[in-house]
């Protein structure tokens, strides 16, 4: 079914059905023959904040993709919001920065009203209604004073925060974040950790891959632990145990306990490169 | 002095415009140098370059049959090239999908063989070896007034088309994801730039030719885009640099008797080169 190309969209795909902000039936995704993701089965509840962890080529930018509906499933399906992503339009995902031309000539502003094209409908004009939900996305993300900059003159939190922004706009109430934590510093962290609680407090759906398992222990409601397949799902202390990481990481991964809590010893094999990882208790 | 100065000066700028030829030549430059300068913004954004160049060579056979079939009337010549365009970027489009072979792979075989296959046609007519010379090389001097009529016509349509789907293309260009979870009919709009592209060379080939055409879309929309880092901005400028190199490429080639199309496109490179090495004095002296 093709959606009102030359109207405002306010189409059923834009409320929210079924109980689960996220259901994967026994989804399968094969690239030349080989599997990315197998019989991956899961149920998320609106309003969580999921941290997706796995080592690199577990298929955590696969599973985005498909959620994001520019990616179709071997076998299985996928729904979010009851409906098949590609025909759901309250989603939105914030790519990974080194995904992105930085030169684009573009301004922050103009990145973030582009949340607004698929809303607009072909051959619109932004009108003031869009023009408002911008200026407030940037306020809420914190970063209204920027709204006329170049974007490559943008430290590597505030481009977060702009896409954020742009998630914003497009009203989604499901965000996917691919390393949005990546290459940022620890106060930086912190600011984008923060505006991802205030998301929460309104009940939207948050999913963010990220390889640092400490931060994802410590501040997200649920950790999807993915290597092709699904290894767990669930709080921190049930995904978390030395089991399950030794099946993900291929014993590069243990759980050790020690007085102060569960200490996280690993390589990940691949850029990050630490010993120790993290600690949590 | 001065005055006989200004006044000789006068008569230099206004003697090419006593010719009709010119009048309709500069009009036709100065329209195609805009056409090419809005859709090489999205070309050179995209890093599609290459596609550009490979567009305006493919088209060779469609114009060597198209020559054949019509006796080389101007606005049926004008649909076999544009056909030849569309058919070659859907040829590149399908070879590319399923993720077997790279873009620049497929651009690169389905150019050369097409380029190949019009200068075999062209070989075995040797009587119209000359006529489609001009559309290797451009010859903007033998414009007609019905040639007029159709560039601007043609050009005023991709004009609208451009902002009629402004922001659909910016997004497009800018994050490809973006148009797909935006459900915007991503395929469509990929496509429709392409005919936009193939439209823009094709209105060229009388101005530069075939050989040259690349230049026309990439050269002013890249010059532009070392100038601002705004994308309404750079296609402003992009047009004026056009539009301007249209001109003088013009006046050169009536008074140092060059070929108009290389006139053009020599200017646009000055201009690039002025303004590259502005660029990278400024650049290192916000280093120092």
């Amino acid at each position: 079914m093709l959606p009102p190309l030359f109207s405002r969209r306010q189409s059923a795909h834009t409320h929210p059905t079924g109980r689960f902000a996220l259901e994967l039936r026994h989804l399968r995704v094969q690239f030349n023959g080989r599997p990315a993701l197998e019989d991956l089965s899961l149920q998320i509840e609106p309003g969580l904040r999921v941290a997706v962890v796995g080592p690199n080529g577990a298929g955590k930018s696969t599973l985005f993709n498909v959620l994001a509906g520019a990616l179709a499933p071997t076998a299985g399906e996928a729904r979010v919001h009851g409906h098949l992503p590609a025909q759901y339009l309250c989603l939105a995902y914030v790519p990974q920065s080194s995904l992105i031309d930085w030169h684009f000539p573009v301004s922050v502003e103009d990145v973030v009203m582009m949340g607004r094209a698929g809303r607009l409908g072909l051959l619109r004009w932004p009108a003031d209604l869009d023009r408002r939900l911008v200026h407030e996305s940037l306020k809420r993300v914190g970063i209204s004073q920027l709204a006329h900059r170049p974007i490559n003159e943008l430290s590597g939190g505030q481009k977060q925060r702009m896409f954020i922004a742009r998630a914003l706009a497009q009203q989604a109430d499901l965000l996917l974040l691919d390393e949005p934590l990546a290459g940022l510093d620890i106060p930086s962290q912190e600011q984008i950790l923060q505006i991802l609680d205030t998301l929460h407090d309104q009940g939207i759906t948050v999913l963010v891959a990220t390889h640092d398992l400490d931060l994802a222990a410590e501040h997200f409601d649920r950790i999807l632990l993915l290597n092709q397949k699904l290894i767990a799902y669930g709080t921190h202390t049930e995904v978390l145990t030395a089991q399950n990481l030794a099946q993900a990481y291929g014993g590069h991964m243990q759980a050790v306990e020690t007085k102060e809590g569960k200490l996280l010893i690993g390589d990940m094999g691949g850029h990050h490169g630490h010993d120790v990882e993290g600690r949590h208790g | 002095m001065a005055t006989m100065w200004k006044a000789a000066m006068a008569s230099w700028l206004l003697e090419p415009l006593g010719f009709e030829f010119m009048q309709r030549g500069l009009w036709v430059a100065v329209v195609v140098g805009i056409v090419c300068a809005l859709v090489g913004c999205y070309i050179v954004l995209r890093g599609m370059a290459f596609l550009g160049d490979a567009l305006a060579h493919a088209i060779l056979p469609g114009l060597a049959v198209g020559y054949l079939a019509s006796a080389g009337e101007r606005v049926s010549l004008f649909w076999w090239a544009l056909g030849t365009a569309v058919l070659t970027s859907l040829g590149i489009g399908a070879l590319t999908r399923g993720g077997r072979l790279k873009q620049d792979t497929a651009i690169g075989i389905v150019f050369a063989g097409m380029f190949a296959l019009g200068i075999a046609l062209i070989s075995t007519i040797r009587s119209y070896a000359v006529d489609l010379s001009h559309f290797l090389f451009g010859n903007i001097l033998g414009v007609t007034t019905s040639d007029v009529w159709m560039t601007t016509g043609v050009s005023l349509a991709v004009f609208f088309v451009i902002l009629a789907f402004y922001k659909e293309f910016l997004v497009l260009s800018f994050d490809p994801l973006l148009a797909t979870t935006l459900r915007l009919p991503a395929r469509w709009l990929e496509i429709l730039l392409s005919i936009l592209t193939a439209v823009a060379i094709v209105v060229s080939l009388q101005t530069v030719g075939v050989a040259l055409v690349a230049a026309m879309l990439v050269t002013p929309a890249a010059t532009a885009s070392l100038l601002t880092r705004n994308l309404r901005a750079m296609m402003l400028l992009s047009s004026l640099i056009a539009a301007g190199s249209g001109i003088i490429g013009l006046y050169i080639s009536f008074y140092f008797n060059v070929a108009s199309g290389a006139a053009i496109v020599l200017t646009c490179t000055a201009v690039f080169a002025v303004v590259w090495f502005w660029w990278q004095f400024r650049n290192s002296a916000r280093r120092a």
